[in-house]
């Protein structure tokens, strides 16, 4: 598991998503997409939600036990799920970071 | 991602909370996978619990199988992984297609289940329900998509339309899953569910055309008491924290 230990800015950190998402829905998906901070899982990035399993997996391999995301998400009712954008996410592991 | 080689093929599996006493499964429906717990329901039950999820066979990320959608062959996998993990015996949950499964484990494996909850399993015999299998097309998913996923409230994009029209493509027309279901017609009728000995929680919408399956088996098996939450057959998804408590408290609280 690689965990980080240097503190990311919010462009590395959105970088880095847009590499799982990548991972996950495929490049020739993502090549098509002008993947944004304001981009949501749901409607503009058309992940179903085994996709958004997929991501989130990759977010705890990666961050390990410093960012609980799944518990971040389980908080969420229906709404909020369907209107979770990559901006989110990024401020999320922002703060897990400070 | 957890994936698992059970039986030669591989099972995508997610566990939580591993160190805990008493596990349970939870088995989805078809056409669907483990994402529908994985959000809201298995995190509140990982609280307590060891929590195991995983993609019935060709469903989710777990690998495509030609064959052996029956009752008896899904309960023969989930026997597998269930040895696979070393678990002995543990508390069962299943959704729809995945709560026949969970009665068929309790039928043939009771020594294995502690104690069971049936979400929304249709009776096989319901011609509405089989109907969706007989008459599957492109059409009908658009149509079924349109008019009742939006109970749910998330709509499906291009991707997502091609994404799920090969899989039901794939199951529909190169699986046996259509003659294997055909199989199970009389299942709600056969003698073996009243001898169900486990405490029996079943969980079904009020405004579901299931209902009628959960009033059934109420009916039929000593040990089970019926729970309408509001709703329809989307109910996992519509109210997964009123799910995840009954779930819950049933699993902690009822005496085994």
């Amino acid at each position: 598991m690689d965990t980080i230990t240097t503190k990311m800015s919010r462009e590395e950190i959105f970088d880095l998503m847009k590499k799982f998402i990548t991972e996950v829905i495929g490049e020739e998906f993502v090549e098509e997409m002008d993947i944004s901070p304001e981009s949501s899982f749901t409607k503009d990035l058309e992940m179903d939600s085994i996709e958004i399993v997929s991501f989130s997996e990759k977010i705890k391999a990666h961050f390990g036990e410093q960012i609980d995301f799944t518990g971040w998400l389980s908080a969420m009712d229906l709404d909020q799920l369907i209107n979770l954008n990559l901006g989110m996410i990024i401020s999320y592991i922002e703060e897990c970071q400070s | 991602m957890p994936i698992l080689t059970v039986n030669g093929k591989s099972v995508h599996i997610q566990e939580l909370n591993k160190g805990a006493a008493e596990t349970i499964i939870l088995i989805h429906g078809m056409f669907s996978n483990l994402s529908v717990y994985y959000f809201n329901i298995a995190p509140l039950l990982a609280t307590q619990f060891h929590v195991v999820l995983y993609d019935l066979k060709s469903h989710g990320m777990s690998e495509k199988v030609l064959e052996g959608y029956d009752l008896e062959s899904m309960t023969d996998d989930l026997l597998h992984l269930m040895e696979a993990l070393e678990l002995k015996k543990v508390h069962l949950g299943g959704y729809s297609f995945g709560g026949l499964i969970a009665l068929k484990m309790a039928i043939r494996f009771p020594e294995r289940i502690h104690k069971l909850a049936v979400i929304e399993a249709p009776d096989p015999n319901d011609d509405k329900t089989r109907g969706i299998i007989d008459e599957y097309s492109r059409e009908f998913l658009e149509h079924y998509v349109e008019n009742f996923t939006d109970t749910t409230k998330v709509k499906m994009g291009k991707r997502q339309m091609e994404r799920n029209h090969r899989m039901y493509e794939y199951l529909f027309y190169q699986t046996s899953i259509k003659a294997d279901m055909e199989l199970e017609k009389g299942f709600f009728a056969s003698a073996a569910i009243p001898t169900i000995e486990q405490p029996t929680l079943l969980l079904y919408g009020t405004d579901s055309n299931c209902l009628n399956a959960g009033k059934q088996l109420e009916g039929i098996m000593d040990q089970a008491s019926l729970i309408a939450v509001p709703g329809d057959h989307n109910i996992p998804i519509q109210e997964p924290l009123v799910i995840a408590e009954a779930l819950f408290h049933f699993f902690k609280e009822t005496p085994n």
